[in-house]
């Protein structure tokens, strides 16, 4: 059966960083959930500028865009899971730029990603983060055992929020460009 | 012959020798850099107008720079400098000890844009290394595909990172005086590009809104769409592999890079118009800029794009297959040709890591390079990479850089020391869009919306700041043009039905196998050297443009490229108090290099190559 959105889950961070690639790890498992007509699943590494290049160039845009990232933040335990929604708001000009000269040379960041799509345009007005703590930078191929624990509710979660939107079981934090860079 | 400094003598044959009766043959001074410092201190202490002013980190360039000045604000003059890489790159450390097959794939990675070019190096290494000779389809798709990605880089560089220090918004901030002036002064390009005055161009050219930024961001797509058909993805293509590309090409596959390719065609000709407008502008407004980032042409590259009849992987013949590239390898010095052979290029380097966070290794395993030329202990085939990180001091050691010479000289790299060499050497085999003069390049650019048209990249007088960015405007018709000529080649090929790509090739599991990679990033001077011990890499060392240009100073102390550049640039920064200075001469001056370095750094692999720690220390408030 279709949905009636057109949804993009896209998982965004670097390769081989233990619990901070919990995105492109993830990836074969979330393209292997049977999903409705209108959901695309999807890697977003390939860069901002190309993201945003791929987006604009569609000629039905999508109506919910997901990302699933782990990005490392203060006061969270590992494996704890947030799901954010995107407020729009930019920076300063400086900052766009810092974020277009970062993305342009190579730069895999959400952050990035998400202010730069914001100056271009590009969103639709549900854009959601589903962000795993990751803890400190490590390298490897594995997650630990907190985010191993977590990897069926990161799936579930992700499938609830691409399917329906906020997930009232969820507390659901705004996430705005002019404070991201604060 | 072309070494000065190195204790390397030819004989009539023009066989190398090292020079007899030295007994320590490549002893090298080492000054106290203490001495610099402490005169700087006493200079500070004396005058309210001396400042530090440091950038870090650097912005609008790839990666982690920083960059240390002192500056006279009342005489403005810069008095010192220290160009810092502020991260350590691992890539030598990991490759250690893995199958050769592998190190493409890994070295790719060295890199988020260039990401091509150290594949392609890798793969050449290994090709000399273990003699394997690419099919002629697989060489000329292989020079097409970095064409293609130097039509990526070179816009963006021009437009995004640096474009927007000459644009409306920072010039009216730094030097309001230019703007009116830039009003009254007519383009004289306005039949390519159409903007009728100087100040219209510097609008566009505004970050983030400007017509010609936004322009250069829809360019670096139709490149990478082009790039992609051939590579499989970008910036890490999947097909380069030694011994060719593995992936199989047919007319359809060409006929979807010309229809990218062709738009580069006016897009050629209306960025060389654009650059040439805005700095002929500067350049004629005030003389005093054609100081800024001055130095002498010395300068190095590779070559690179390789003839299909003429590239054979060898050593025995690198001068032979070098010299027929597109664009001539070889070493400039003060603006004259020193040589174009590449066994010279190679064994004039050197890597030097006394003001490096680096330990120095023991040994000079390679006392000669395969065909008896003599190679000092501090040549890549001979260098191990031993991190040590440690205090950051000016007096002593301050960068994740090493400091790469040639003939025990710093030297500058960048697409335009391409454009310069072929120019210069005037070598380069003939081709249907190209000539050399000897004093200019002409690039006949085909028609395409705008008639054709002859452009003429002519060497300058100064080597500057600005000629740095206009050579680069140049190198995005030239590179469209050698990717132009190798399409016809591949067209060619393939209507002969040779279409075979690659030539299979085993690792031998036996000996030691030597090889280097030369191959120009869109920044520049390239090369991996390679040594292949019992079938797995035991050394692996990668020289790029940034490691050059970016270097600390050399053991006896003379300036990395950026830091005498940059000492050399006069401030012509308008500011009525010391604390509005932004110091746009120094960073219009830096970003001409088009800084990589993430190439030149990367990431601390603390005692495993498995924990990978970011060992950044960037502040350099209070270091001495």
């Amino acid at each position: 059966m279709g949905l009636n959105k057109k949804v993009l889950i896209g998982t965004v961070g670097y390769q081989l960083l233990g619990n901070h690639s919990v995105g492109p790890n993830l990836l074969p498992q979330l393209q292997s959930i049977h999903w409705p007509e209108g959901v695309v699943v999807d890697e977003m590494n390939w860069g901002p500028i190309a993201v945003i290049q791929y987006l604009e160039s569609l000629e039905t845009p999508f109506d919910r865009v997901v990302f699933l990232v782990a990005i490392e933040r203060a006061q969270r335990d590992i494996g704890e899971i947030s799901l954010y929604q995107w407020m729009g708001g930019l920076p300063d000009d400086k900052q766009i730029q810092a974020c277009v000269g970062d993305a342009a040379t190579g730069v895999i960041s959400v952050e990035n990603l998400l202010v730069i799509g914001e100056h271009f345009k590009v969103w639709p007005k549900e854009v959601y983060l589903i962000d795993v703590e990751p803890g400190m930078e490590i390298a490897g191929e594995q997650f630990t055992k907190a985010v191993i624990a977590q990897v069926p509710k990161i799936l579930e979660l992700t499938r609830q929020v691409a399917l329906n939107g906020i997930v009232e079981t969820i507390n659901v934090k705004e996430l705005r460009g002019d404070r991201l860079f604060n | 012959m072309c070494f000065k400094n190195l204790p390397i003598d030819f004989d009539e044959n023009g066989n190398a020798f090292l020079k007899e009766g030295l007994a320590n043959p490549y002893e090298h001074k080492v000054v106290d850099l203490g001495i610099e410092q402490d005169k700087l201190k006493g200079l500070m202490e004396r005058n309210g107008f001396i400042r530090s002013v440091d950038y870090d980190p650097v912005t609008r360039v790839a990666g982690a720079l920083a960059f240390h000045s002192v500056v006279d604000l009342k005489e403005k003059k810069v008095l010192s400098t220290n160009s810092m890489a502020t991260l350590f790159r691992g890539y030598e450390v990991i490759l250690k000890g893995r199958d050769p097959r592998d190190a493409a794939y890994i070295s790719s990675r060295a890199c988020g844009v260039c990401g091509g070019v150290h594949a392609t190096c890798s793969a050449l290494a290994i090709e000399m290394a273990i003699g394997i000779k690419p099919p002629p389809l697989g060489i000329v798709m292989r020079n097409i595909l970095l064409a293609l990605e130097y039509l990526y880089d070179h816009p963006l560089h021009l437009f995004l990172l640096a474009g927007p220090d000459y644009s409306e918004e920072i010039v009216r901030e730094t030097n309001p005086e230019l703007i009116e002036l830039a009003a009254n002064t007519p383009a004289k390009n306005k039949a390519v590009h159409g903007y009728e005055n100087v100040l219209d161009i510097m609008k566009d050219l505004n970050p983030l809104k400007g017509k010609l930024y936004l322009e250069a961001l829809s360019m670096t797509r139709v490149a990478r769409e082009a790039y992609v058909f051939i590579g499989g993805k970008y910036p890490h293509p999947q097909s380069v592999v030694p011994g060719g590309l593995s992936v199989n090409v047919t007319m359809s596959t060409l006929n979807e890079v010309y229809s990218r390719l062709v738009k580069f065609f006016d897009y050629s000709q209306k960025v060389t118009g654009i650059w040439d407008d805005v700095f002929d502008f500067f350049l004629e407004s005030n003389p005093e800029y054609a100081k800024c980032g001055i130095r002498p042409a010395n300068m190095i590259d590779t070559g690179v794009w390789d003839r299909p009849d003429a590239y054979d992987a060898t050593f025995k013949n690198c001068n032979e297959w070098g010299n027929a590239r597109w664009s001539t390898p070889g070493v400039l010095i003060n603006g004259e040709v020193v040589t174009t052979n590449l066994r010279e290029v190679n064994g004039g380097l050197e890597e030097f890591v006394e003001h490096s966070y680096y330990e120095k290794w023991d040994g000079h395993q390679f006392k000669t390079d395969p065909l008896g030329m003599p190679l000092s202990p501090n040549h890549p085939w001979n260098k191990e990479t031993i991190p040590k990180p440690g205090k950051q001091s000016w007096r002593d050691r301050y960068s994740w850089d090493t400091c790469p010479t040639w003939d025990r000289m710093p030297m500058e790299a960048g697409a335009y020391s391409r454009i310069y060499l072929t120019a210069k050497a005037n070598k380069a085999p003939e081709s249907k869009f190209l000539e050399n003069t000897g004093h200019s390049m002409k690039i006949h650019v085909p028609k395409h919306q705008l008639p054709e048209r002859t452009l003429e990249w002519k060497i300058p007088e100064h080597w500057n700041t600005f000629e740095r960015n206009r050579a680069r405007a140049y190198c995005i018709p030239y590179s469209a043009m050698v990717a132009m000529d190798n399409w016809l080649l591949a067209q060619k090929l393939i209507m002969n039905g040779e279409t075979k790509m690659s030539t299979p090739f085993e690792i031998p599991k036996k000996g030691t196998h030597i090889g280097f990679g030369a191959w120009g990033a869109g920044r520049g001077f390239l090369t991996h050297h390679l040594i292949i011990k019992e079938g797995v890499i035991d050394n692996y060392q990668i020289v790029t443009p940034s490691t050059l240009n970016a270097a600390p100073r050399t053991p006896w102390g003379v300036a990395g490229p950026y830091e005498e550049a940059v000492l050399n640039t006069p401030i012509l920064e308008k500011y009525d108090k010391p604390e509005d200075y932004k110091g746009i001469d120094i960073l219009r001056t830096i970003r001409s290099f088009d800084p990589c370095m993430p190439c030149t750094t990367h990431i601390m692999a603390k005692e495993s190559d498995h924990i990978i720690t970011r060992e950044v220390t960037t502040c350099a408030c209070g270091i001495e």
